[in-house]
């Protein structure tokens, strides 16, 4: 695609991306909210949204799929109140939705798979109910546009000004943007922002100069991304960004999941670890006997009787004292 | 043996259980027996506990005397009352050696001891049961337990007794007793084994001059049933006097036991037997890594190398076994078997044997193992990735997938930015094969398109296609001839093709 065209269908995704960002007051809601409380607070919402993405790594759907099904998430929860309890069948509804929109018919998980592997407890009609109210209270407008969108533009317009021998990495992208959109603050910036800020990022963190040239570019043909708004985001996705790739591990939530598995390899795990019933002999024990009663039959000869086993005073076999 | 009709047959073989029914059980004489001449009938002597003090020595010797009289259970109809006697001899000698006192006179010990032995030591008899298969059959029990029992009761209390003394016992309890004591752990009957097993322990426990003998006999026996005769009923019970010894070992470990467990109990996995004694053997095996973490590498790389390839349910048991080591096992220690280890687990997790896949990807469900991957994950995930990702789209078991999203889930929380690069390399690794295959595909479709074409051409120049080609261009006719001459010299392959070649050039120009 030429780069004309390229920037005109930008323009076109760039008035239309205000129509499908989530309720801003809603988000901030969210996000003021305490944990424990009968709404969903940001900690809820990102730790669902982590789900999303390991249940679309899973079936192996696209980026796509993934970042559509966030912002239907995030449009509905900024407009409606939740229970906790139901996050869960709201999020999977928008991952199905989401699905259903970018994937091909033969790559669509079957949703009472989606269900068992996501360890739900509610039903596959649960889940079409689901999707029918999500769909309604969205108008149904469920092609969204995301900062995936502009991402991807952004790429295909670089690639097409620049004949670097660097190239931007699109899955490092993608994944800097799946980061991202793990935290709630970010569902708040402009589509078209946030993926200019992960653009002007890793720009600058491979530092093409051509590059930085075409970002400055894009920002003006853009004309309302204000220089202060790409400074404020830019930071934020920094830190994000710095998280992301840090060596430390964050400690795996793994007690929530749950460990299935068949009848026999259930029986072998509980059988064995029984507690030794002899017990332990120490090694070349010439301990002299505490115990009284066999200090007159005690000889000096080499061996010394080693009473200091436990063993003797079990059970009925120990003998009375006269 | 009557003949069993062909229909009776599966795939040509008798049924086990068809072959069972119809062995009959042959009544076995001991040659034991045959030796007393005349039968021995038993008197009955005065109650112990109603002789006075001075005669009760006496009457003790006495007693143990006409124990020494056996009789044949096999024969259920003969010596009834005798047999009577000697078992409530028995039992009253029992209650005498626990509950009296200055019981243990110095005089007393050869009595007790040839008592004993003439109870206990024979010859076992050879199995019922040729075929006999531990995890399957019933034991052919010991048919004189009904006074074998009160004499390894008599000789347990005697041990424990107060006032037994090593020091006088040790001139009959000597290595002649021991071999045959050994000897007698390969009985079929569990309840004599577990006599067997408490009654060595004592004497190992009490006797210090016989350990080094007991621990060498324990490892021929071993060695003997590892590589000669596969065959030996009381491995589990030494192991579990091993265990109790192994727990008791002084720091540091003598080279002799770091060999034992190098040169047996290793070696010892590879049994076919092995889930008999199993659960026994991983315990000397913890043991001793708790006693010497620096055995770990030794002990991994030992069950590594025996692991097993075609018995999924001894696969199973190593997994277990495998769990408890790294349950105890040393952050240090670990880092060195890691890798090794995984590439091993990465195997299990994908084989197609549901128990083995469930069993290795429940390690991730351990704390503690997860913690340890963690500290290691930039090892460990490379190398489990590929399989983990392979077995979430193709295994037939749904429980091993969930499982499988388990584990993949853990992992990417571990360390995010490493299972992204995975990821993306693993996709694209995916997608150059495929575009390979295509390739290939391709390749075979064009080829598949020249055979179609060019018949005639290809069955005269069967050598030598490249010349097809180039020949396509120039005067099929003139070729045609002289490439009739080239193949009727099949001897000289090479002289065709150049006279081919030679021949086409000036046609080419």
């Amino acid at each position: 695609m030429d780069a004309v065209k390229l920037m005109k269908e930008l323009r076109v995704n760039y008035e239309q991306e205000a129509s499908y960002l989530p309720k801003e007051t809603g988000l901030s809601l969210i996000e003021s909210t305490v944990q424990g409380d009968s709404r969903i607070s940001a900690k809820c919402r990102d730790a669902k949204v982590e789900d999303l993405w390991s249940l679309t790594s899973f079936f192996d759907y696209t980026t796509q799929t993934f970042v559509l099904a966030v912002n239907l998430l995030d449009r509905f929860l900024a407009m409606m109140r939740i229970q906790p309890k139901h996050l869960s069948c709201i999020s999977l509804s928008c991952l199905h939705m989401a699905a259903k929109v970018t994937e091909e018919e033969c790559n669509l998980t079957p949703t009472d798979e989606l269900i068992r592997i996501g360890q739900c407890r509610f039903t596959v009609s649960d889940l079409c109910r689901m999707e029918k109210i999500v769909a309604e209270k969205l108008n149904f407008k469920s092609k969204a546009v995301t900062a995936l969108t502009f991402l991807h533009l952004y790429h295909q317009i670089t690639a097409s000004y620049c004949t670097d021998k660097e190239t931007l990495s699109l899955d490092k992208l993608e994944a800097q943007l799946k980061a991202c959109l793990c935290r709630i603050s970010f569902s708040k910036a402009k589509p078209s922002v946030l993926a200019l800020s992960l653009l002007k990022q890793e720009v600058e963190a491979i530092q093409s100069e051509d590059m930085l040239e075409i970002t400055h570019h894009i920002q003006r043909h853009l004309k309302q991304i204000a220089d202060s708004e790409l400074l404020l985001w830019g930071e934020r996705v920094a830190r994000c960004l710095s998280e992301y790739a840090s060596p430390e591990c964050s400690k795996p939530n793994h007690r929530k999941l749950q460990w299935i598995v068949s009848r026999r390899t259930a029986q072998n795990l509980h059988s064995h670890r029984t507690a030794p019933e002899l017990p332990t002999i120490p090694e070349g024990c010439w301990d002299e006997s505490e115990d009284d009663s066999c200090e007159d039959t005690m000889s000096s000869g080499e061996e010394s009787l080693s009473s200091s086993l436990g063993s003797d005073a079990e059970g009925p076999y120990f003998p009375l004292r006269l | 043996m009557s003949t069993i009709s062909a229909s009776e047959k599966v795939d040509g073989f008798t049924r086990k259980s068809v072959r069972k029914a119809q062995r009959q059980r042959k009544s076995q004489g001991s040659s034991q027996y045959r030796t007393q001449s005349a039968p021995v009938e038993l008197s009955p002597l005065p109650q112990l506990k109603d002789t006075p003090s001075a005669e009760q020595q006496e009457l003790f010797m006495q007693k143990l005397n006409q124990c020494c009289v056996l009789f044949d259970f096999l024969d259920s109809v003969t010596d009834l009352k005798s047999k009577e006697i000697k078992r409530a001899t028995l039992n009253e000698l029992v209650e005498y050696v626990s509950t009296y006192r200055g019981v243990l006179v110095e005089s007393a010990y050869p009595d007790i001891t040839n008592m004993i032995c003439t109870n206990i030591f024979r010859a076992l008899p050879p199995s019922d049961n040729p075929d006999f298969d531990p995890e399957e059959d019933e034991p052919t029990l010991e048919v004189s337990w009904p006074h074998m029992q009160l004499v390894y009761e008599f000789l347990l209390r005697f041990l424990e007794n107060p006032d037994f003394q090593p020091s006088i016992a040790k001139r009959h309890i000597d290595q002649k007793f021991v071999l045959q004591l050994l000897e007698l752990f390969d009985s079929e009957d569990p309840r004599e084994r577990d006599f067997l097993k408490t009654i060595l322990h004592r004497i190992y426990g009490k006797f210090l001059g016989l350990r080094a003998f007991i621990r060498k006999q324990i490892n021929n026996i071993f060695l003997q049933f590892i590589y000669e005769t596969e065959h030996f009923n009381g491995v589990a019970e030494l192991l579990e006097i091993l265990g109790s010894i192994i727990n008791g070992f002084a720091l540091p470990l003598k080279a002799e036991h770091k060999q034992f467990l190098m040169k047996v109990l290793i070696p010892l996995h590879t049994a076919k037997s092995l889930a008999l004694f199993h659960a026994q053997l991983a315990y000397c095996v913890v043991q001793f890594l708790e006693k010497d973490p620096t055995l770990t590498e030794p002990v991994i790389r030992g069950l590594l190398k025996y692991w097993p390839k075609t018995c999924s349910q001894k696969e199973v048991m190593f997994l277990g076994e495998i769990e408890e080591i790294l349950d105890v096992v040393e952050p240090t220690q670990f880092k060195k078997v890691q890798e090794p280890l995984f590439k091993q687990i990465s195997k299990c997790v994908a084989n197609a044997h549901f128990q083995v896949a469930e069993r290795a990807l429940y390690f991730w469900n351990n704390d503690y193992i997860l913690s340890l991957i963690e500290e290691n994950i930039d090892k460990i995930l490379p190398i489990m990735f590929g399989s983990l990702y392979r077995i979430s789209k193709e295994h037939w078991n749904p429980t091993i997938v969930a499982l499988v999203y388990n584990v993949l889930k853990t992992l990417m929380e571990m360390n995010c930015t490493l299972f992204d690069e995975l990821t993306s390399s693993y996709k694209a690794e995916r997608q150059r094969e495929k575009k390979k295959e295509q390739e290939r595909d391709e390749l075979w479709k064009k080829l598949d398109q020249f055979k179609l074409g060019n018949a005639p051409l290809v069955q005269n120049n069967s050598h030598s296609i490249p010349s097809v080609q180039n020949n396509n261009n120039n005067n099929n006719n003139s070729n045609n001839n002289e490439s009739q001459e080239a193949t009727s010299t099949p001897s000289n392959k090479d002289l065709a093709v150049t006279v081919e070649v030679e021949d086409s050039t000036p046609c080419a120009k």
